[in-house]
């Protein structure tokens, strides 16, 4: 039998919903589907019902061409998902909605601002609030940016230099690598001698 | 900046403050912790995070915790070559999660006198900012991080924003990125079968209950960890607020079921306490269920009066210092189950012998 889920690999996990003692639905599963169901049915503040919930968010999760949505029962009828596919991957980690939605961890900061749209459906469920909106302290100032941009520029330096050595282009990476040696001995504009 | 320490010479010998079995409700309250998940701006989380950038924010913390001298004591310990044995002796006593012993890549821990303070770099967040009282203590963990958060973000600039705050890795933690836990110990509730009702009563409330050792352990020695789930949409204060309202009723829950027990079933509850006391002044081969379960008998044996001849604080201290690393940690060497079981044993008969405390 093939997972309901993603409906390609193998069946290998049985889902059953029991409600006083009698299984009311059941839905089989791949291991990969079953980790991501877990995740639903344990991480979320508000877990949703039913397994077939579960499943069907879980689908929206997987490219919705290939699972066939339809081949789950579905009595109420959901409104088909909105793909994720359309929204742009995140510039500063390259991080997909899809993926995010599948790890259940963003890349990098900007994925907050790239992916907004989509976000507050998700936090409203987790932390059961409606707006999903900050109420607590922010940093009063923030100063340690100098420290920080220079951290950046050696890191773009060192990720440049990697990729002249990669390319053979050696008269580049002795630029780059002085570069670097000459930013590493600049004494830090916040540190104590 | 090579001076990040990666040997344990620094390594606090002492147990925590936190184990000192004092504060307000020690009887049932073994600990309050409280932290602060923050990421430094300009980043990727440390889970999409290189090498050299996982360097970059290893380094730019601990230069930022030198500039804030928070306390002369705070220390950092690179992890990423500290012995396997050593990071777990950090896990057992709560100073690092079992993800970041088990990570990878450039990370470390910084702790404070007393290990009170820790702060876990390249976690799943860049910092992960912790306080540990002994007994319940919100209000004054909370202080006692605000400080070093305030101070810190002085000379490190936080990824956040206006909408949703602190940003962290996973959407379960952003906003406040504060975590309350308290440490409990429910015996009488888990004998008389209660805490189906506890944990029920705090997910209501949006609160979790865990085991010992967080998300995913089971509640060895009838230790409990009860904590807020939810941080955005709320403000750090109405996060203490809310522990500081349901613990004190689990508190009352646990006293009025221990109260019945010494009462309606006291030669029951005397015959488990002193049974237990007494396996583990004689057994020869101790795991550590086994011995959490009986340390567990005996402080409520402790609480109730029964035992008067142990204090409090060792029977804490051993719940730990029996965990398999501490054991070999204190020989030097990777030992076997079954060694282990010997040498646990052999622990509880020394500290617990009978005129030794």
């Amino acid at each position: 039998m093939d997972c309901q889920c993603c409906n390609k690999k193998p069946a290998r996990i049985r889902i059953c919903d029991v409600e006083e003692n009698s299984i009311e639905d059941q839905v089989n599963v791949c291991p990969d589907c079953f980790n991501l169901v877990k995740r639903y049915m344990f991480e979320m503040t508000k877990p949703l019902q039913s397994t077939a919930d579960i499943v069907r968010e879980v689908q929206t999760l997987l490219n919705p061409a290939e699972t066939g949505l339809a081949k789950l029962p579905e009595p109420g009828g959901i409104a088909p998902v909105k793909s994720s596919e359309s929204v742009p991957a995140c510039p500063e980690c390259g991080i997909t909605l899809s993926e995010f939605r599948a790890r259940g961890r963003f890349g990098c900061p900007h994925d907050y601002e790239v992916f907004a749209d989509h976000l507050d459906p998700l936090f409203e469920r987790i932390h059961d609030v409606q707006p999903a909106r900050h109420e607590g302290r922010l940093p009063e100032s923030s100063g340690g940016e100098e420290i920080v941009t220079k951290q950046h520029k050696l890191a773009e330096l060192r990720k440049k230099l990697e990729a002249a050595v990669a390319e053979e282009a050696y008269e580049l990476a002795a630029k780059l690598r002085d570069e670097i040696v000459e930013l590493e001995g600049q004494p830090k504009a916040k540190e104590r001698s | 900046m090579g001076d990040i320490p990666n040997s344990f010479e620094h390594f606090p010998n002492i147990l925590g403050e936190w184990l000192k079995g004092t504060g307000p409700e020690s009887d049932i309250v073994i600990s309050t912790r409280l932290r602060f998940a923050r990421n430094v701006k300009g980043f990727p989380f440390t889970g999409r995070a290189s090498n050299p950038q996982r360097r970059d924010v290893l380094q730019l913390v601990e230069s930022a915790l030198k500039e804030v001298h928070l306390d002369r004591s705070v220390v950092t310990l690179e992890l990423q070559n500290t012995p396997e044995i050593k990071r777990d002796v950090l896990v057992e006593r709560h100073l690092i999660s079992r993800e970041l012993a088990n990570g990878e890549g450039p990370r470390g821990v910084a702790f404070g006198r007393g290990e009170m303070l820790s702060i876990m770099i390249n976690e799943e967040d860049h910092l992960r900012l912790q306080w540990i009282k002994s007994g319940f203590d919100v209000d004054r963990a909370y202080a006692a991080l605000c400080k070093v958060d305030r101070a810190l973000e002085r000379v490190l600039p936080y990824a956040t924003s206006q909408r949703y705050g602190y940003l962290t890795a996973c959407p379960t933690n952003v906003g406040t990125g504060m975590r309350a836990s308290v440490m409990v110990h429910l015996p009488a509730l888990t004998l008389k079968e209660n805490i189906d009702q506890v944990f029920k009563a705090a997910q209501r409330m949006n609160h979790a209950v865990r085991g010992l050792y967080g998300e995913g352990t089971r509640a060895f020695g009838d230790m409990y960890q009860i904590s807020n789930q939810t941080t955005l949409g709320r403000t750090e204060e109405s996060i203490v607020d809310a522990i500081k309202a349901i613990v004190p009723k689990i508190i009352e829950f646990e006293r009025q079921r221990r109260g019945q027990l010494y009462t309606e079933e006291r030669s029951l509850v005397e015959d488990k306490v002193l049974r237990s006391l007494a396996l583990l002044r004689s057994a020869r081969r101790l795991n550590v269920q086994e011995m959490m379960s009986h340390l567990s008998m005996l402080r409520l044996g402790i609480d109730l009066g029964i035992i008067t001849d142990v204090p409090a604080a060792v029977v804490n201290e051993l719940f730990i210092l029996g965990q398999p690393s501490h054991l070999q940690e204190s020989e030097g060497q990777t030992l076997p189950p079954a060694e282990r079981d010997t040498l646990r044993a052999e622990l509880m008969r020394s500290r617990l012998a009978a005129g030794t405390n």
